[in-house]
């Protein structure tokens, strides 16, 4: 049995989804965080949930949107579990009318009573019920409280709508609904009834879907003859879309009035917040300080003690373990050397960075779990207004932060097309936390003394490019003047450490799992090209086909500052994925006990070079997985190769400005 | 008009029609149309988005779409 879980943003469907399936999910609190369908299978496996991203209406204005629209129109539903926010009930009903409209059986999860009783409104959910023809289960989905109940309601009932008809559109359009189904008798496994209203209200999946059934023509003049009449018989009717809407609501009104008490009205604690994180002055600083405080977390307070300390227990205990184990079972020199030089210093340097990781993934997921993701993109519209962006943009630059990957499917949220696709370019742009061993392990060895800053100051140079390229492209390439920006601002919710921990875990384990599978392989096939060269095995490593391939590039690289064959054949596994110029670094540059690869650097890098180095990696390419799925997203290689390459340049003349201008000046 | 409200003001919306279709059908979306009561609750600087709250549901939107609403003071 399939259930698909439907909602709107914000509440609290990823929560219950995580409560009701058992399953490792990630639940976020801005709108749209579900931006991939998933499947979960239900604690008592009656059965497959699926998650669906959040909608208002299954009338679709984003891509986001449109998933659960496709979804409804092409796969089979067995039933519908329709997730209700308590507090916001008038709204949520529009949707769970059309829902019901599809007349599949379906349940109600009334979510977040306690909120809604805090604010004083008393929701009586057996007469809800018995209105709505299906039943409805009051759940808090954040700690858990009513789920079981929920589960069992889904299995034992069929929950088919004891009322048929829940909302009557007046003469004209019930004549039309008729006049439709009659057309479609036969041709479809739909609602007819669903098909007609979805098409009325302007639908255009609906209108594609029906396209293929019947004349596109005779459907078109039906809708208009349609809204003619309605207009007709009430002028003061906008459009059909709007007469369709005020009937709903008519019904809910209703609803309300028989189920729902107001008993009295309290402001929530959200609005006091609120009063000061979007204050006028303040909202700018206080962002600023928030980001400021999880670099300084994640570089400087608390991951680098705490990667020292795992680097220390890679190279000392572990190293030695191995080198034990080799010499007890006497292994050849190539294995010794494979393993000690290649997987260790390969895998090893990425692990070491694990900490500093999870810290970030973690500050990311506090972010977006407690509500003030979408205060940051009020924030931010302002500035990202004058480069032709929204608001919502910086969501999926700053998911970037974490992974580029899930930053820019995130960008389904934004409803024009146009800018859409510009959030998809530039958030490659977006340093994420693969980058940030590179820089790691350069600032230890350069920068000491201000680790944090520097690396802020990496982050923020490609906020900065992408909004001056968003301006160059709005101005060039992608022009068009439509613009949106209505965001839902949901009230804050205290995180829970479960769910934050889970958050972080789902985002980072991607990373550890890189680190024994893809950096894994990768380090040991880039030993061997550092080991074997034209001239036979256990070459000396200027003579290696590493040294070949890096040379043939290491040209190019000097006018930027770093033209050595090691840091051209870093920078090729870099676009396999970003950490593997460190693990490239650490078999390139290996080196034996009691000395850093830190140490080492020095005499191959002077610190501007360093710099220009690390400005070089924030930009110059986005990783193969980030290619792919702009590939994935955009659906066109012209786009794709264009984010590649813009980006290669644009990193090229950055860094030529910043090594050759640094080098007038007299920087070294 | 919703221009001249200041912050903690609060009107009752009687033509939302003159604001774009996408916006207006966003902001349907979020229960706010004609009749709905709506309260400034803080506006950004520098011509930045304002937010305003109706019904207990908060909603950023840009100013220049928000002056495009014709409000009533209440």
């Amino acid at each position: 049995m399939e259930i698909a879980l439907i909602g709107n943003p914000n509440t609290g469907k990823t929560s219950l989804f995580n409560n009701l399936t058992g399953s490792y999910e990630y639940v976020g609190n801005w709108s749209g965080v579900t931006v991939e369908k998933k499947v979960g299978v239900f604690k008592n496996n009656i059965g497959k949930l699926i998650d669906l991203p959040g909608i208002y209406s299954l009338n679709p204005l984003s891509k986001d949107e449109g998933v659960v629209t496709t979804y409804f129109l092409v796969e089979q539903v067995d039933r519908l579990l329709n997730i209700l926010d308590a507090s916001q009930l008038e709204r949520n009903l529009h949707l769970t009318l059309q829902l019901l409209e599809y007349e599949k059986p379906a349940l109600i999860g009334l979510n977040m009573i306690d909120v809604a009783n805090n604010r004083g409104i008393k929701i009586d959910p057996a007469k809800l019920s018995q209105i709505l023809g299906v039943p409805v289960v009051p759940v808090v989905a954040r700690s858990g409280k009513g789920c079981d109940h929920l589960i069992e309601v889904i299995s034992t009932s069929s929950n088919h709508s004891k009322v048929k008809k829940h909302v009557y559109y007046g003469k004209a359009i019930e004549d039309a609904i008729t006049k439709l189904s009659i057309e479609l008798f036969g041709r479809t496994q739909h609602s007819p009834r669903w098909l007609a209203i979805q098409l009325f209200e302007g639908n255009e999946y609906v209108f594609q879907y029906l396209a293929d059934l019947l004349e596109p023509s005779k459907l078109e003049s039906l809708v208009s003859n349609l809204e003619s009449a309605v207009k007709q018989e009430n002028s003061h009717v906008k459009s059909l879309e709007n007469y369709i809407y005020m009937k709903r609501k008519e019904v809910i009104e209703k609803i309300l009035a028989a189920s729902v008490q107001k008993v009295c009205s309290i402001v929530p604690l959200s609005e006091r917040i609120d009063a000061i994180v979007t204050n006028r002055f303040l909202g700018m600083p206080i962002f600023l300080i928030c980001m400021y405080l999880m670099f300084m977390l994640t570089f400087d307070w608390l991951g680098t003690p705490l990667s020292d300390v795992l680097d220390g227990f890679l190279t000392g205990p572990v190293t030695t373990g191995f080198e034990k184990f080799l010499g007890a079972v006497h292994a050849s020199d190539f294995i010794h050397a494979l393993i000690i030089e290649g997987l260790i210093a390969g895998v090893g340097g990425v692990l070491v960075f694990v900490p500093q990781i999870f810290i970030l993934f973690f500050f990311i997921s506090l972010l977006e779990d407690s509500g003030y993701m979408a205060r940051v993109a009020l924030v931010m519209d302002r500035i990202m207004e004058s480069v032709g962006l929204n608001g919502k943009a910086f969501i999926p630059m700053m998911i970037g932060f974490g992974c580029n990957v899930p930053g820019i499917m995130a960008a389904r949220t934004i409803e024009t097309p146009r800018e859409r696709l510009m959030t998809i370019l530039l958030t490659p742009l977006m340093s994420c936390s693969a980058r940030l061993p590179v820089y790691a392990l350069f600032v230890g060895a350069f920068f000491a003394a201000h680790k944090a800053l520097v690396v802020l100051s990496l982050y923020v140079l490609g906020i900065v490019v992408a909004l001056l390229l968003a301006k160059l492209f709005t101005k060039t390439l992608l022009k068009s003047e439509t613009s949106l920006f209505v965001i839902e601002l949901p009230p804050y919710r205290l995180p829970q450490i479960q769910s934050l921990w889970r958050s972080t875990w789902d985002k980072g384990k991607g990373f550890v799992r890189k680190a024994g599978t893809f950096i894994f392989a990768g380090s040991v096939f880039i030993w061997l090209l550092s080991y074997a060269g034209p001239n036979g095995l256990k070459v000396d490593m200027d003579d290696s086909f590493l040294a070949f391939i890096g040379n043939l590039f290491a040209p190019l690289l000097e006018p930027i500052g770093f033209g050595t064959w090691q840091a051209a054949a870093s920078l090729i596994t870099g676009f396999l994925a970003k950490e593997a110029i460190n693990s490239t670094m650490n078999i390139i540059y290996f080196v034996p006990e009691n000395a850093s690869l830190q140490g080492l650097l020095s005499d191959f890098y002077t610190p501007l070079a360093a710099y220009s180095f690390m400005v070089f990696i924030l930009l110059y390419i986005p990783c193969l997985a980030t290619a792919a799925t702009i590939y994935k997203e955009t659906g066109s290689r012209k786009w794709t190769a264009f984010s590649i390459l813009y980006a290669l340049f644009i990193a090229y003349v950055l860094c030529l400005v910043i090594y050759q201008g640094g080098k007038l000046f007299g920087l070294v | 008009m919703f221009g001249s409200f200041r912050v903690g003001e609060k009107g009752k919306i009687i033509n939302i029609s003159k604001v774009g279709r996408l916006v207006q059908r966003r902001l349907l979306d979020l229960g706010i149309t004609e009749g709905s009561e709506v309260c400034v609750k803080c506006i950004m600087p520098f011509g930045g988005p304002v937010m305003i709250e109706s019904c207990g549901q908060c909603v950023g939107l840009r100013r220049k779409e928000a002056r495009l609403i014709e409000v009533e003071r209440v």
